[in-house]
């Protein structure tokens, strides 16, 4: 057995030059996945096709982003998969194989292999038929990686394309597994409503394994997210039809358990990553804040407004949010006047901000490596809410934070090169499937946290 | 004698204490669950997927395969090789492992049927002779636990396809293979139908958990047997299409008289989202069964892609009495009239007659529907004859209005409502284009006028801004060069001019009727009025002003309790099978 004792050693050796990674903010990804601890190699941007601009259909862009490769900066792939599905949030499967990409429009869930040519993605599979297997779910949003299965939030419903939705797990080769619907007044399911709304809408979800928790945000249904920005504006019907509500739910058994009252359509949910910190933060789109959602001191979990973002009288509209990996910034992206923000959110019941730029006339996503040196951001909201005429740039930038400024490395005009509206953005590596492991390459396989 | 599985563990621990040491967090599964495990029962555990079949080695070296060893148990598996180095990998997965063996010696009941699997994913390394060594120290009498490999790669690798758990081979900088595996982590629960119901990581894995789950199955198991069977079906109450009280005799067209198949294709097609191009718009996205069969949620429609509409979706309840379609009466007939929105580039965007019928007629589903209700093939005029039966069935009445006025039931509507009615047709002059009869009322002339409401949205400029309500109870006044920026141009509404470009014409739009009213906001062709109380203040005013309104319109000088009166009448026209209608969202005739 003397096998056994090398290994024993070795493994001593390891677990202390190479303490295994626990966390990674490499775009506030599912925690149950490989993650890219070194420099990425690619950026995968869900397009959303536009009319009359080249082939006017969504598409997944592959764009290499390694400074070493002589395709820096550059569209390397482009997959067209039909149609205008209002493309919107992509995942990765838990193992990192399969990007699934959903469409809120027509409800298909595009499935990309990203691992047999991470430079060259293959569309593996598409679901289409989410809404009749789902019982009535319509717009698949974000696609969240469960070990084994992936956790779609939806955002409407086939019976009024209202905001009444629910969560419906798949299993990683594309089979239905569950519906979970989102409570409301009429059925609770278990859950306790602390304030004046149940309104069982649906957004964004992310999972607290630690403490057994999932937190699910509310947006509004396929009327409002599709309908012209203007006008449901003006529509003082659309503008009744917005989320108020965040869950927290048993993650083990998906039950809801608590309703907390989070006026004005909050949006992304980042969990902090720290070990202790038992916190997640949302910004509420229309009423631009920051709200915490927080498990207190007696083990109860609470939500909290902790900030402003910009002049809430102005609608800033704070889109998507990224919180490094160190828990110590949050970025905010507010759509209208197209600005990024960082919040020091050291203290998270009191974040303040200490940063801000203009990233163009409109922005909505931002993407952070691992280390956080590096931002991506790009420009769609939806395809009805962007901007009209000449504001309505689209666009892929990449910065780099040195700690107090941004500085742009490059820019893709996605209308210039006829691709369309650029959304959601995730990284791609060769080190994720070659086995390397090198010190560059090195890669986070633990899903822990 | 040696023991390396409990070396293996030991050494895990070991590592885990130096790994604790280094700040390296270990996974929960070594600690204390940071939470009350769900208790068993309480979940469901969904079928994820069907557990793969493989051949595999045991320990002894004897060829056997999953499925013989799945035989009335519940099953743990877990993919592992011997010299994992990862502390919150493979020996993770062990070690939960044997914590678990040793909590249930505590519960037999649950060991006797659960099984442990632990399959090598390294057959070049792990022989059966190095699995037997492995396992050895940890089995104990209670728990059957295995250790397996297999005797190919081929062998395994169909059951690593089978779980989808890829394994690649990790490499140094000289392309040399360093031993190690990058792997995801993943334990399986199966059940004893060789179904996965759950899937475990670094961060699930937890033998507390585990027992719980297994316990669930296990629970499942024993009250399937004692399921009680699943209440029936309500059943459908046969209906018919006997005018309601308060509705004439419906006229049918002498080529499509009512029959139950026509109906039941009709209502097929009414539901069916593929009758737009992309899939997502179907009749009744627009025309809501829950919401009156119209859209309580905006004041213009949005049709495929979120394209904008310029007009309220009006009901179609009672649809089949009216002689005009359109809100600016553009067809006449149902049968033609669905053809607008289903060719509208702006409503369901199907590029031409033929694409629809073609589309229809390849749906697998339709097979032999269109035979026999009509006796020919799907075509442009039997999808509208199928979906204008339909339609013709959607008829609501019975209101308390109906029970009171025609039904001479006294107290079937109140007081308020009552005077409404005097109102209604006296002071306020309504009748004079929501016309009632003696013994039936469509409340419409089934005429076009200019109540100004058109007018007014294509002559009056812009406000410098809008009080937008962004959350309940929170205004915030929004300038229109901000709206402008995210607003596509608006198109024109000139009503009834656009079909006969005669300018006496402009901002004419058909009576609607006043039936279910109340459940059929927003208001006006246009959607602009959001209340009932709003719709009568404006014709209170006269309407709104402009050469060419209806002579009809003048002020009319109610009083605010006046106004309440109207209200509660209009109030009273909510037909008495409406929630039927809706709920079922079946038809008459429908079997």
């Amino acid at each position: 057995m003397k096998t056994k004792g090398l290994l024993c050693s070795l493994l001593l050796m390891l677990a202390s030059y190479f303490p295994v990674q626990l966390q990674a903010d490499e775009t506030c990804m599912s925690p149950y996945m490989a993650k890219i601890t070194g420099q990425e190699d690619f950026v995968y941007v869900w397009t959303l096709g536009m009319e009359g601009v080249g082939d006017a259909q969504d598409k997944l862009v592959t764009v290499d982003v390694n400074p070493a490769s002589k395709n820096y900066g550059k569209v390397i792939a482009s997959l067209s998969v039909g149609g205008r599905n209002e493309a919107h949030h992509s995942g990765f499967t838990d193992d990192r194989q399969y990007l699934w990409a959903g469409g809120l429009d027509t409800s298909k869930i595009f499935i990309f292999d990203v691992h047999s040519d991470p430079a060259k993605p293959r569309l593996h599979k598409v679901i289409s038929d989410f809404v009749a297997r789902s019982g009535g779910v319509v717009g698949p949003h974000t696609t969240y990686a469960l070990p084994g299965r992936m956790l779609i939030t939806g955002l409407s419903n086939s019976q009024d394309h209202g905001g009444r939705t629910a969560m419906v797990e798949y299993s990683n080769d594309g089979n239905y597994i569950a519906t979970h619907w989102m409570p409301t007044d009429q059925q609770l399911r278990g859950a306790v409503k602390t304030g004046k709304f149940a309104d069982g809408y649906g957004y964004d979800v992310r999972a607290l394994p630690r403490k057994n928790v999932l937190i699910s945000s509310s947006f509004t249904g396929w009327n409002n997210y599709m309908m012209d920005f203007g006008k449901m504006l003006t529509d003082p019907e659309a503008m009744k039809r917005f989320g108020n509500t965040v869950v927290v739910w048993n993650l083990h058994t998906r039950q809801p358990k608590k309703i907390f009252d989070v006026p004005g359509a909050p949006l992304e949910i980042r969990c902090a990553w720290g070990a202790k910190h038992d916190y997640c933060f949302t910004s509420t789109a229309l009423t631009s804040k920051i709200w915490l959602i927080y498990e207190d001191d007696k083990g109860a979990w609470q939500a909290r407004e902790v900030a402003d973002i910009g002049d809430p009288s102005k609608i800033p509209l704070p889109v998507d949010i990224s919180i490094q990996s160190d828990d110590g910034l949050l970025w905010v992206n507010t759509f209208m006047d197209g600005k990024t923000r960082a919040f020091d959110i050291s203290d998270p019941f009191h974040p303040k901000q200490v940063f801000e730029q203009s990233i163009g006339k409109q922005v909505n996503m931002v993407s952070s490596s691992w280390d956080g040196k590096r931002l991506y951001y790009t420009s769609s909201l939806l395809a009805n809410w962007d901007k009209k005429g000449k504001d309505n740039e689209q666009f892929l930038k990449l910065y780099h934070w040195d700690g107090k400024q941004l500085q742009q490395q490059f820019a893709i005009d996605f209308i210039a090169e006829k691709l369309g509206r650029p959304h959601q953005m995730r990284f791609g590596a060769y080190a994720l499937y070659a086995g390397s492991n090198t010190a560059t390459d090195r890669l986070a396989l633990s899903d822990s946290r | 004698m040696k023991l390396p599985g409990i070396s293996v563990l030991l050494c895990s621990l070991v590592v885990s204490a130096a790994a604790s040491a280094a700040g390296t967090i270990l996974a929960p599964g070594y600690g204390e669950l940071a939470f009350d495990a769900p208790a068993p029962g309480s979940y469901d555990l969904p079928v994820i997927d069907t557990a793969a079949d493989g051949k595999v080695l045991d320990s002894t070296g004897a060829s056997t395969r999953l499925y013989d060893l799945f035989q009335d148990k519940v099953i743990l598996l877990s993919f592992i090789y011997s010299t994992c180095n990862d502390v919150n990998g493979c020996p993770l997965a062990t070690a939960v492992f044997y914590r678990l063996k040793n909590r249930l010696q505590q519960q037999p009941e649950i060991a006797r049927q659960l099984r442990l699997l632990t399959l090598s994913f390294n057959p070049d390394h792990d022989t059966p002779e190095i699995m037997a060594e492995y396992g050895q120290g940890l089995q104990s009498p209670g728990l059957d636990w295995r250790f397996l490999s297999s005797a190919t790669q081929a062998d395994l690798d169909e059951i690593l396809d089978g779980y989808q758990q890829p394994v690649s081979r990790i490499s140094d900088a000289q392309g040399n293979f360093t031993g190690t595996f990058s792997h995801v982590l993943r334990v399986y629960l199966i059940d004893k139908q060789r179904q996965i119901r759950n899937i475990y990581s670094v961060s699930f894995l937890h033998p507390d958990t585990l027992v719980n789950d297994v316990e669930t199955l296990l629970l499942e198991e024993s009250r399937s047997g004692t399921r009680s069977a699943q209440p029936a079906a309500p059943t459908q109450q046969p209906a018919t299409t006997q005018a309601m009280l308060g509705l004439p005799a419906m006229t049918m067209p002498t080529d499509n008289p009512l029959t139950a198949e026509k109906i039941a294709l009709g209502k097929k097609l009414f539901f069916d989202r593929r009758l737009s191009l992309n899939d997502t718009m179907s009749c009744a996205m627009c025309h809501i069964p829950g919401q009156g069969f119209s859209n309580n949620e905006m004041a213009t429609s949005v049709g495929i892609e979120g394209r904008t509409g310029r007009r309220n979706a009006p009901t179609i309840l009672n649809v089949g009495y009216l002689q005009r379609f359109f809100h600016d009466g553009r067809e006449y007939t149902l049968e033609q009239q669905i053809w607008g929105p289903l060719l509208a580039k702006n409503e369901m965007g199907n590029p031409s007659i033929g694409f629809v019928v073609e589309k229809i007629k390849s749906l697998p589903d339709y097979r032999g529907r269109f035979e026999k209700a009509f006796g020919k093939p799907a075509g442009m005029t039997a999808i509208g004859m199928a979906i204008a039966s339909y339609e013709r069935t959607l008829n609501c009445a019975n209101s308390p209005f109906d029970r009171w006025y025609y039904g001479k039931q006294a107290n079937a509507m109140g007081a308020d409502a009552i005077q409404g009615f005097k109102l209604f047709t006296g002071k306020a002059g309504c009748s004079a284009c929501h016309q009632i009869g003696k013994e039936h009322a469509l409340f419409t002339d089934q005429q076009l006028h200019n109540t100004g409401i058109g007018y007014r949205q294509s002559m009056s400029r812009q406000p410098l801004s809008h009080q937008i309500t962004i959350a309940p109870g929170i205004k915030i006044a929004v300038s229109s060069e901000q709206i402008t920026s995210v607003s596509s141009p608006r198109a024109n509404d000139l009503g009834l001019y656009e079909i006969t470009l005669n300018p006496d014409d402009r901002w004419k739009y058909k009576t609607p009727t006043l039936r279910n009213i109340a459940v059929t906001a927003p208001y006006m062709h246009n959607g602009q009025l959001t209340t009932l109380e709003q719709v009568v203040r404006y014709y209170n005013r006269g309407g709104a002003a402009n050469p060419g309104l209806s002579p009809l319109l003048k002020p009319l000088h109610l009083s605010g309790r006046e106004i309440d009166q109207l209200v509660a009448l209009l109030r009273s026209l909510t037909g008495g099978n409406l929630w039927e209608l809706a709920e079922t969202g079946l038809s008459p005739g429908e079997k």
